[in-house]
């Protein structure tokens, strides 16, 4: 009797934490700073709401599986976040490789243009195909 | 009624809830956040599961429960490496 009383105490603390845990889930702000990291960590909560659950229906070992392998699940989506989606922490995501060197194809500088117009410009050589031909405009 | 019925009935309910709370996480726009919902869903269907079997007395429920929670976290840790990228 005394064991039953103990085991529905438990499931109804797991059944508040794991109510608790999805009103959080729910409730964060979009806009937060870090907000993934605070939503792996609600779901720390449901993790030992699940253990606790798991006690009090007297599976143990399953809840030293579990009590085992949460905190990798966690830390794996956490690593997995920041390797690949965290722009705000992570610097290396903000690194954008631009070809600055020629943004837009048809203004080219001068300098460049009397590169290819040398007659021994390798430019030239490397590429068969195109030929560049200027028009001599003298002032009087 | 006995109170340990009553709160296994109250604990598959909040689990439910759970379940229907981390299918609107696992929609938000970043794929991390897709990978906790559908870990949290699978865990929280098995502890569902977990309670229905103590209640009905079916034995195999408990082993569909250990196979889902293992595979779970198996599935989920090898989708965070490979989304994690090689770095």
């Amino acid at each position: 009797m005394v064991v039953e009383y103990i085991q529905s105490i438990l499931l109804l603390i797991a059944a508040f934490l794991v109510i608790v845990s999805a009103v959080g889930l729910v409730s964060l702000s979009k806009d937060m700073k870090n907000v993934v990291y605070g939503r792996i960590h609600i779901v720390g909560v449901f993790d030992i709401a699940c253990i606790i659950a798991m006690i009090g229906l007297g599976q143990y070992l399953l809840a030293a599986i579990y009590f085992i392998l949460a905190p990798f699940t966690a830390h794996a989506i956490a690593n997995a976040f920041y390797k690949s989606e965290d722009v705000e922490n992570n610097a290396e995501l903000n690194i954008v490789e631009e070809d600055v060197e020629n943004p837009n194809p048809f203004v080219v500088h001068k300098s460049k243009i009397q590169e290819l117009e040398d007659v021994d410009s390798e430019k030239l050589k490397a590429d068969d195909r195109f030929t560049i031909s200027t028009l001599d405009i003298e002032e009087e | 009624m006995d109170i340990l019925i009553i709160s296994k009935y109250i604990l598959i309910i909040a689990f439910v809830i759970m379940m229907i709370v981390a299918l609107r996480v696992s929609a938000y726009k970043t794929t991390s956040m897709g990978l906790l919902g559908s870990s949290v869903v699978v865990v929280a269907f098995a502890i569902a599961l977990l309670a229905f079997g103590s209640l009905y007395n079916l034995t195999f429920y408990r082993d569909i429960s250990l196979a889902l929670i293992f595979f779970g976290f198996v599935g989920t840790v090898a989708f965070a490496v490979v989304a994690g990228g090689d770095k």
